[in-house]
C-alpha cells in the first residue's frame, strides 16, 4: 500500500469520526461521542504510518511541500485533541475540531496542492527541519484546541448569561482553564521550535539568526498574541470573555504565520 | 524618579508596548521593507515619501521601532526586579507566624482532631511531608506548632528566568548589531582573501555544484582552506547548512555564479549537402578559428547565458543562469563576412544565421565551460553566544512556569487535654486540581492513621 492510498483512508477515518461526532452532538448519547474518538485514534494510527510510508517513501523529513506540511499539521490537530479529550474528557469540542482536521486534510487532497515528493534543495538539507518544522507545529496544533475550546466558551458563556441551563453538563468555567491548559502546551512548544530552534536553523543555514523575515515576524507576532494572553490572565486577572477572544486571536495570527505569509508576502521562507 | 519608576514597573505598560510593538512588527511585514526608492514611489505614490521619512520603509531598524524595544526592555527589567524582592522573601525567609485567620481565607483546606499529643502528631505528619519531598520550616510555641512545607519553589521564578532570556536575547541583539559584520566575498577556485579585522586568509580550493538525476541542485561545495602566516593550517568543505568557523569568524556558502564574459565554446559545423562532414571546434569568446578545408574563419562574439528579446526588442539575457545560452558567431571568407547570427545551445534547429553569400554550414552550440565562482560570506557575529545563553534561560523560566508547579501547605498543630487540633491549608500558583488531591490523600492518611 503506498502512502497515498493510506492518506485517503485516513481522510475517510476522519470523516466518519466527524460523524460520529456530530451525531453525538445532536443525540447527547455518549456512546457516540466514545466510537467517535476510538475513529479518530485509528485515523491517527493510519495516518502515522502514511507519514512514515511517506518519509521511506521521499528519504526526508515528510513536510517540505504544502501538502507534506498540511498533512503533517493536520496529524498534530488529531493528536493534540487526542491528548486533550483523554486528559480532559472534552468530547464537546469533538464536532468543531473534526471540522477543522477535515479542513485541512481537504486542502492538502486538493489538486492545487502538488503532491509529488521533491527532493530537497540545499537549504533544507539539515536536521534542524525535523526540529524546527515538527516541534512548531504540534505547538500550532495545541493553539488550534485552544481555539476551539474558546469559541466553545464564548458560545456556552453567552448561553448562560441568557439563563438557558446547561444541557451538556460542562461549564463555561472548565473550558476556559481548558483553552489556558492547551496554551499552557502550545506556548512553549512553540517557543521551542518556532523561534529558538528557527534562530538556530537560520544561523546555520542563512548565517543571521534573525533576519526579519515576514515568516519570522509573524510567529513573533503570534508569540507577542500569547505572551499577552498569559499575562493579562495571570497578573491581571483576566478571564473568560476576554482571555477567549485574546486566545482567538493568537491562534489566527498562527494560522496567518502558516498560510498567508507564503501566499501573500514574500521572504526566506519560500519553501513551504 | 520615584513616578517615573512607578510608570516603568505597571504591567498595564507593558501589555499596551506589546500591542503596539506587535501593530508595529504587522505594518512591518505589509510594507515590503528596504527596498529602491523607485519601487515605493511607484507602489505608493506621493505617500512614498512620508513612509520613507516616517522610516516605515525601514521599520525594525527604525529609530521609533528601537526605541520601543528599549522602552519595552526597561519595562521588563523594572516589572521583573520589582516583583522579584517581595518573591525572594517569600521563598527564602517566609512568615511562620501565620494564624488561624490566614489559613480560612484559602481555598485547599482541611481541619481534624487527632487523638495524639503534639510531638507525634507533628513527627507523623513531618514523615508524610517528607515522603512527598516537602521541606519544612517550622515554630514552636508551648503548645501550638506552625509547620510550613514546601516544594517546587523554583517554579515561582519560571516567569523571572523568561524575563532575563529575552533581555539577555535583547542585549545580544545589540551587540550583534553593533559590533558584527558580514561580507559577501566572490571568489574563482585557487583565489585567497584576507579576511577583514581577523590576520588569517582563506583559499578557495575547489568548488563545485551537485546535481539530483532529475537536474535539480543537490548541493554547492566549496572547499576552503584557512592560511594563517603562510601556513596552510586545514581545509573543510562547506556547503549550505554546513558553515566553516574558526576564531569567532564563519563562512557560509551563501550563493554562487559564472562568469560569463570569457567562457570556452563547443561549436559543431555540419553540412546539409554532406551528412558525414562534421567539424568540432573548441575555443572561447573572441577568438578566431579556421575551418578546416572550408577556408572559413569562424569568430564567437557574444555568449549569453539566458538569451532573450525584452521589451524594448533588444537582445539581453535574463539572467546569470544557463537557462537558454546562446553564442553570436560570425564567418569570414578573408576580408569579406559571409554570415552571421545566433546560435542556441537548448534549440539546434531555431539558428537565426543571415548569410550574405550562399553557404550550406550549419552550427551547433554543443558545449560551453566559463568559470564558476562561490559566494562565500564571511561573519563575525559577537553576540550569537549570548542568543544561545539567552534562548537557554527562555526554556528553562518556561519550563519552570508550566510545568514546576510550586505548592505550599500551612499547618497549625494545637494541643489541648492530650489531643491535638490540626488545621491546614494549601496554596497552589497552578494545577490545583492535582495538588487538591494530593493535599487531601495527605490529610486522610494522618486523620486515619493509629
Amino acid at each position: 500500500m503506498n502512502e497515498s492510498t493510506l492518506f485517503l483512508i485516513t481522510f475517510i477515518f476522519y470523516i466518519l469520526a466527524a460523524f460520529f461526532y456530530f451525531s453525538y452532538f445532536f443525540s447527547k448519547r455518549e456512546r457516540l461521542a466514545k466510537i467517535g474518538f476510538g475513529t479518530a485514534l485509528m485515523g491517527l494510527i493510519l495516518h502515522t504510518v502514511a507519514l512514515i510510508l511517506r518519509t521511506v517513501e521521499s528519504g526526508h523529513a515528510p513536510f517540505t511541500n504544502m501538502y507534506e506540511s498540511l498533512s503533517f499539521l493536520a496529524w498534530s490537530a488529531i493528536l493534540a485533541y487526542i491528548i486533550i479529550e483523554w486528559r480532559f474528557r472534552i468530547r464537546r469540542a469533538g464536532p468543531s475540531f473534526m471540522l477543522i482536521v477535515i479542513a485541512l486534510m481537504a486542502l492538502a487532497s486538493s489538486p492545487l496542492m502538488p503532491k509529488e515528493a521533491n527532493p530537497l534543495v540545499p537549504a533544507l538539507q539539515s536536521y534542524w527541519l525535523w526540529l524546527h518544522v515538527s516541534v512548531t507545529l504540534l505547538g500550532e496544533a495545541f493553539f488550534a484546541v485552544a481555539f476551539v475550546t474558546s469559541i466553545m466558551y464564548l458560545a456556552a458563556d453567552s448561553r448562560e448569561k441568557k439563563g438557558k441551563a446547561k444541557k451538556s453538563g460542562i461549564s463555561s468555567e472548565k473550558v476556559d482553564s481548558i483553552s489556558y491548559r492547551c496554551i499552557a502546551i502550545g506556548f512553549p512548544l512553540f517557543t521551542l521550535g518556532g523561534l529558538v530552534f528557527g534562530m538556530i536553523w537560520a544561523y546555520y543555514a542563512w548565517g543571521r539568526y534573525w533576519s526579519w523575515d515576514p515568516k519570522e515576524v509573524w510567529s513573533l507576532i503570534t508569540w507577542f498574541v500569547f505572551a499577552l494572553y498569559l499575562h493579562t490572565r495571570i497578573v491581571m486577572g483576566w478571564k473568560g470573555r476576554r482571555s477567549a477572544v485574546v486566545a482567538i486571536l493568537g491562534f489566527l495570527a498562527a494560522l496567518f504565520t502558516y498560510f498567508g505569509v507564503n501566499y501573500l508576502l514574500a521572504g526566506l521562507h519560500s519553501y513551504a | 524618579m520615584k513616578s517615573l519608576f512607578k510608570f516603568f514597573s505597571s504591567v498595564k505598560l507593558a501589555i499596551v508596548l506589546l500591542i503596539i510593538i506587535t501593530c508595529a512588527s504587522i505594518l512591518g511585514t505589509l510594507i515590503p521593507q528596504q527596498r529602491s526608492t523607485a519601487e515605493y514611489a511607484v507602489r505608493y505614490g506621493q505617500l512614498a515619501g512620508l513612509f520613507t521619512r516616517l522610516q516605515l520603509t525601514n521599520l525594525y531598524h527604525s529609530w521609533w521601532f528601537n526605541g520601543l524595544l528599549f522602552l519595552f526592555a526597561l519595562n521588563i527589567i523594572i516589572c521583573t526586579l520589582n516583583r522579584l524582592s517581595p518573591k525572594l522573601k517569600r521563598a527564602f525567609q517566609p512568615k511562620l507566624r501565620f494564624e488561624p485567620k490566614n489559613i480560612h481565607s484559602l481555598k485547599i483546606k482541611g481541619k481534624f482532631m487527632k487523638n495524639w499529643n503534639l510531638a507525634r502528631t507533628k513527627e507523623e505528619l513531618k514523615k508524610e511531608f517528607s515522603a512527598r519531598h516537602y521541606r519544612l520550616k517550622e515554630e514552636d510555641k508551648e503548645n501550638r506548632s506552625s509547620l510550613l512545607a514546601r516544594k517546587k519553589m523554583l517554579g515561582t521564578f519560571g516567569s523571572d528566568v523568561v524575563h532575563l532570556g529575552l533581555l539577555i536575547i535583547l542585549a545580544g541583539g545589540i551587540i550583534s548589531g553593533l559590533g558584527g559584520f558580514r561580507k559577501d566575498l566572490t571568489l574563482f577556485e585557487g583565489d585567497s582573501f584576507p579576511v577583514p579585522q581577523a590576520d588569517f586568509q582563506v583559499r578557495l580550493d575547489k568548488f563545485e555544484t551537485e546535481f539530483y538525476p532529475d537536474g535539480n541542485v543537490r548541493d554547492w561545495k566549496s572547499t576552503l582552506t584557512v592560511i594563517e602566516n603562510e601556513k596552510e593550517l586545514f581545509s573543510k568543505i562547506v556547503e549550505v547548512n554546513h558553515p566553516l568557523s574558526y576564531q569567532g569568524f564563519v563562512f557560509y556558502q551563501n550563493s554562487y555564479g559564472w562568469d560569463w564574459k570569457n567562457p570556452s565554446l563547443e561549436i559543431w559545423a555540419k553540412k546539409s549537402s554532406n551528412p558525414s562532414f562534421l567539424r568540432k571546434l573548441q575555443f572561447k569568446v573572441g577568438q578566431r578559428v579556421n575551418l578546416e578545408g572550408e577556408n572559413i574563419q569562424l569568430i564567437a562574439l557574444h555568449f549569453l547565458p539566458d538569451f532573450v528579446i525584452n521589451d524594448k526588442n533588444e537582445i539581453t539575457t535574463r539572467s546569470n543562469e544557463p537557462n537558454n545560452p546562446a553564442a553570436f558567431i560570425e564567418g569570414w571568407q578573408g576580408e569579406q563576412r559571409i554570415f552571421s547570427g545566433w546560435i542556441f545551445a537548448k534549440f539546434p534547429n531555431f539558428a537565426r544565421i543571415h548569410s550574405e553569400k550562399e553557404t550550406d554550414l550549419t552550427f551547433e552550440l554543443r558545449d560551453f565551460k566559463s568559470s564558476q565562482f562561490s559566494v562565500i560570506q564571511a561573519a563575525k557575529d559577537p553576540g550569537v553566544n549570548l542568543i544561545w545563553v539567552g534562548c537557554g534561560f527562555l526554556m528553562l523560566g518556561l519550563a519552570l512556569a508550566f510545568y514546576w508547579p510550586t505548592r505550599e501547605i500551612k499547618v497549625i498543630l494545637e494541643e489541648s487535654q492530650g489531643k491535638t487540633e490540626v488545621t491546614a491549608a494549601g496554596i497552589a500558583s497552578k494545577s490545583r486540581d492535582t495538588f487538591q488531591a494530593e493535599f487531601e490523600t495527605m490529610m486522610n492518611s494522618l486523620r486515619r492513621s493509629k
